[in-house]
């Protein structure tokens, strides 16, 4: 008995492609190239190399895609653990050989190119934990050893992706984990017990950010709790971003007159902030498009985890979607000023090669998972 | 065919957790659409009025750099405003119009002036960018009617550093100017922002985080024309703190006004507690030009010039120390008991080692020297036999006793070590041992040996005070706005000298004959009634020392340094001074007044002159 890893023949997945999930996908990227373009205008001409750079990754991400797509999901099963492998070692020699940027140590230099281990290692973990959780007993976890063991593929790179120090990434990873876990079942004793456990830890929680934060993390935090605590600093990112996406009204302030965006007063805008420069340019009509654009994405998703053939590919669909969900989730309340500026970009929107091609990985994990869910074991 | 586990084809086993996965990821998109709508919609009005024509601004208020004072109080470096004329590139609506109005008042011809306004049209459309800078007060009040009028054209004030004793004290309190992107990248977490001033050299550099005080800010509302209408809330700025330094301004002026020659330094300190009473570094610079944007031409001009009028000699000059280093020697050989006070050596003006002749000063010899003569007269021959007696490891642990061969420790971080050298050293930059030729050269302050004047003082005001060797000290008293003192100086000791007395009393006797003696080298530091002691130095620059060539036929820079280090130790204020003039000849001939002049002035004498004999 044999697994045809090649698929049916290309026609037949040529069919089968993943098209809604592709072309949500895609659109979300343009919107975000637009968007990238309105925050950079005012940088003058060094802005326009912003623009460049992200068509490309978008041009490379659509190449992953349409191969990935194309090819067996449970190739990922067999070798997961040698990626999960590979970008352990690369989160930690980001520890040790890391560019330095804004303090915080997340790039490795390949010269041409900066490679950002710690995106691609939230797909990584999806892959490993995928099939942990596949190769359990179906039904619910409900022995200790076992979640220990799927935890711990998620609780080592996470540690080194805190120290980096990189606690938004860090806590995206947890919430994809306990996601999965909690999507393949836990028994109502573990439950009961984490829950107990969560709120016995609340005090150590408050003393370790009193004294394991970082200066900045912290003053983010009282930031978050008292705008005005810091107005030029942190608080300054959360009163001008509120701002911008309230002023932008029903249908926004139109391409390039956002004010708030042109005049610089948003910061770091074509990254984290890019929602900001969407609600005020284009109004609660265009945040409303794009977020249900996300929901389409995720639902789709979902859907797709329902109806996978194997286990292992219903925990990988749901991983990837949950990557997926937590950034925007995280992200968008971030930009409202709901929860305390955590450094996290917005899937598809935000500049950066490495989160929007880890982004197209998750999109051609889950159309790659859609695709086979037809065929049969030979 | 086998059923395997995970084959579950048109199966539905986890189609109710997909449901309500898919149900709370519903209602979360809808609660962040809700929070949306709250925000544009419902209190989008209020959002939109503080967007709209940007009516609320948060000011920067810069906090009032801390000021550097003298002991008695009086500025050295105090904080003036500047007014910078800007134009915001996005606003301009009649280019011609602008130009016409624009050009005279700030005295550019109408073609520069429309150059300059298109030249900022490739920077940031809202942001100012500055036409012209540093503007006189007539300007300014010719301006300031002009700026109300147009609406893409503001006048700003923003303090920047006036030093008002222009170069006096420009190597010790340093300069300011505008952050560079890598101090950014290093200080940007800590609230600095492109334009900021920051300290880039000497005190104001070391001194930065008490000096910069802690920035304000405001919110305040203002109409379309971005007039300001009122403030919202306001956090004045913290002032930095005032810093005293030990100095006082016209001892320090005296000092450099008795320094006529072209380079070189006067380092002039308390030597019971290391504190710098003067620190002239020889030629300087107007530090004022920094605090303004300094100009291309300004800057290549003194960063090209052969004299190297930024560099602060008496932390980085390193110079052979020549003949002030032999009562160390002469220190080295004593403690090691290799010779007695009344050991003798026969000076014929030369000695020969292995073929090459290593000559005295007095090329027709001292005849038979004690050790008392030789320092007095400061005999090279006599020294020769102690460096071959010595050798050189011995004689750099003796020199590192006396604070040499290392930072002293001075509040200036750019403080070079010197290099006193040893066997290893030498072994791992050249490959070969010490040899012997080397050793005598080592013995009287020539070869390899680098020192710095500071350095020179701090071994001289351990010779004052009884071997304690000093960290010397700047800055007095670091004192916040409201006048409390944060921080208050005291005396450290870094190394103190084990001596025996009779030694001791037998090198300060010598250094007191130096000056007081006949035959003495240093015979022009002579004060009546002050008791004196210092040692002389004449520190080759090419090593040869072949024939005596008459002093003018020498071109500058191969001429020899003239060292000068004096102290009194014998009254209730001890002083320890050390002349550097770089090519400046003999160091008992135009080293030694000075030293005397300023000596004079530092007990409130008169200066008795040459003395006549």
């Amino acid at each position: 008995m044999g697994i045809s890893y090649a698929g049916r023949g290309w026609k037949a997945s040529f069919s089968k492609f993943e098209w809604i999930l592709s072309l949500d996908a895609v659109a979300l990227s343009l919107a975000g190239i637009a968007l990238i373009y309105s925050a950079t205008v005012p940088l003058g001409p060094a802005g326009k190399s912003f623009v460049i750079k992200q068509t490309a990754w978008l041009g490379m991400g659509l190449i992953l895609l349409v191969l990935f797509s194309f090819l067996d999901y449970r190739l990922l099963e067999r070798w997961g653990i040698w990626i999960y492998i590979i970008i352990l070692v690369a989160l930690i020699s980001v520890s040790v050989f890391g560019r330095i940027t804004a303090g915080s140590r997340r790039w490795i230099d390949f010269g041409l190119m900066r490679f950002q281990p710690s995106e691609f290692a939230k797909l990584a973990v999806v892959i490993v934990l995928a099939r942990s959780l596949s190769e359990s007993q179906r039904g619910s976890i409900d022995s200790w050893l076992e979640l220990f063991k799927h935890a711990a593929f998620v609780l080592i790179p996470a540690f080194f992706i805190a120290t980096q120090p990189d606690l938004g990434t860090a806590i995206v990873l947890s919430l994809v984990a306990l996601t999965m876990v909690l999507f393949a079942g836990l028994s109502k004793k573990l439950c009961k017990v984490i829950l107990g456990l969560a709120l016995a830890s609340l005090p150590i929680l408050y003393f370790g950010a009193k004294y394991l934060l970082l200066d900045y993390q912290k003053k983010r935090l009282l930031t978050f709790l008292n705008p005005d605590y810091d107005p030029l600093g942190a608080g300054y990112q959360i009163i001008q971003s509120q701002i911008a996406v309230g002023s932008g009204g029903l249908f926004g302030k139109g391409f390039l007159k956002g004010t708030q965006n042109q005049l610089m007063f948003l910061p770091v805008k074509h990254t984290d902030f890019v929602f900001a420069v969407l609600s005020e340019e284009w109004g609660f009509l265009g945040s409303s498009i794009v977020l249900t654009l996300f929901l389409i994405f995720i639902l789709r998703g979902l859907g797709i985890a329902g109806r996978s053939r194997d286990d292992f590919g219903t925990f990988l669909s749901v991983g990837c979607v949950s990557i997926i969900f937590w950034h925007v989730a995280i992200n968008v309340s971030m930009v409202m000023g709901l929860i305390p500026v955590v450094g996290v970009p917005l899937n598809f929107l935000s500049y950066g090669g490495s989160s929007l091609l880890s982004s197209f990985m998750c999109a051609a994990a889950l159309a790659s998972v859609s695709s086979r869910r037809f065929s049969h074991l030979s | 065919m086998l059923q395997l586990r995970s084959d579950r084809v048109l199966e539905d086993y986890y189609k109710s957790r997909v449901i309500v996965f898919s149900a709370i990821v519903c209602l979360f998109i809808l609660a962040l659409l809700m929070r949306l709508w709250n925000l544009q919609l419902i209190k989008g009005e209020s959002y939109d009025d503080l967007a709209i024509e940007n009516r609320i601004r948060l000011l920067r208020l810069p906090p009032p750099r801390g000021e550097i004072l003298d002991r008695n109080g009086n500025p050295l470096a105090e904080n003036i405003p500047s007014f910078t004329l800007s134009i915001i590139p996005g606003a301009i609506k009649e280019l011609p119009e602008l130009v016409k109005s624009y050009s005279e008042p700030l005295g550019y011809p109408p073609e520069k002036m429309r150059s300059i306004i298109e030249k900022s049209f490739s920077s940031p459309k809202f942001m100012p960018f500055a036409i012209k800078k540093n503007l006189s007060m007539e300007e300014v009040s010719t301006l300031k009617s002009l700026s109300l009028q147009s609406k893409c054209v503001s006048l700003n004030v923003r303090p920047i550093r006036r030093y008002p004793f222009g170069d006096l004290f420009c190597h010790v309190i340093g300069s300011t100017g505008e952050i560079s992107s890598s101090e950014l990248e290093k200080f940007g977490r800590v609230g600095y922002r492109p334009g900021d001033l920051v300290g880039k050299t000497g005190i104001e550099k070391e001194y930065e985080t008490y000096l910069r005080g802690e920035e304000g800010w405001e919110q305040i509302e203002i109409d379309a024309k971005g007039r300001r209408l009122a403030s919202l809330t306001r956090r004045p700025a913290k002032p930095g703190s005032n810093i005293l330094l030990a100095m006082d301004a016209s001892f320090q002026k005296f000092v450099e006004d008795v320094f006529t020659e072209r380079a070189g330094s006067v380092v002039v300190v308390d030597p019971d507690t290391g504190k710098i009473l003067a620190m002239v570094s020889k030629p300087g610079f107007d530090p004022n030009i920094f605090s303004a944007s300094i100009s291309e031409k300004d800057w290549k001009s003194l960063n090209s010039d052969p004299l190297r009028p930024l560099e602060n000699r008496s932390i980085r000059g390193l110079y052979p120390p020549g003949s002030t280093i032999k009562p160390v020697t002469a220190f080295a050989a004593l403690s090691e008991g290799l010779i007695k006070p009344d050991t003798q050596f026969i000076c014929p003006g030369e000695l020969e080692l292995g073929g090459q002749v290593y000559r005295c000063w007095n090329q027709h010899g001292h005849g038979k020297v004690d050790l008392l003569t030789a320092l007095v007269e400061s005999c090279d021959v006599y020294f020769y036999e102690l460096g071959l007696r010595l050798g050189a490891d011995t004689m750099a642990h003796y020199a590192s006793l006396f604070g040499l061969g290392k930072p002293t420790g001075l509040e200036l971080s750019q403080e070079l070590p010197g290099l006193i050298p040893t066997n290893f050293w030498k072994e791992r930059n050249y490959g070969t041992f010490i040899k012997d030729g080397e050793n005598v050269t080592i013995a009287i302050g020539q070869g390899y040996t680098l020192t710095t004047p500071v350095q020179l003082a701090m071994m001289t005001a351990a010779l004052a005070n009884g071997g304690n060797v000093m960290r010397p000290f700047l800055v007095a008293q670091i004192r916040s706005p409201d006048g409390s003192v944060i921080f208050d100086q005291s005396p450290v000791v870094r190394l103190r000298i084990r001596h025996d007395k009779q030694d001791w009393a037998l090198i300060r006797k010598a250094m007191r004959d130096v000056v007081e003696s006949r035959s003495g080298t240093g015979r022009r530091c002579r004060v009546p009634g002050l008791n004196i002691s210092a040692k002389t130095g004449t520190s080759q620059v090419i090593s040869t020392r072949e024939k005596a060539k008459p002093e003018d036929d020498v071109p500058y820079h191969e001429r020899t340094h003239a060292m000068f280090v004096a102290f009194v130790d014998d009254q209730p204020r001890k002083v320890a001074v050390v002349v550097v003039i770089e090519h400046g000849g003999g160091g008992g001939k135009i080293a030694a007044p000075m030293a005397r002049k300023i000596i004079c002035r530092y007990y409130g004498l008169p200066d008795p002159g040459e003395p006549k004999d």
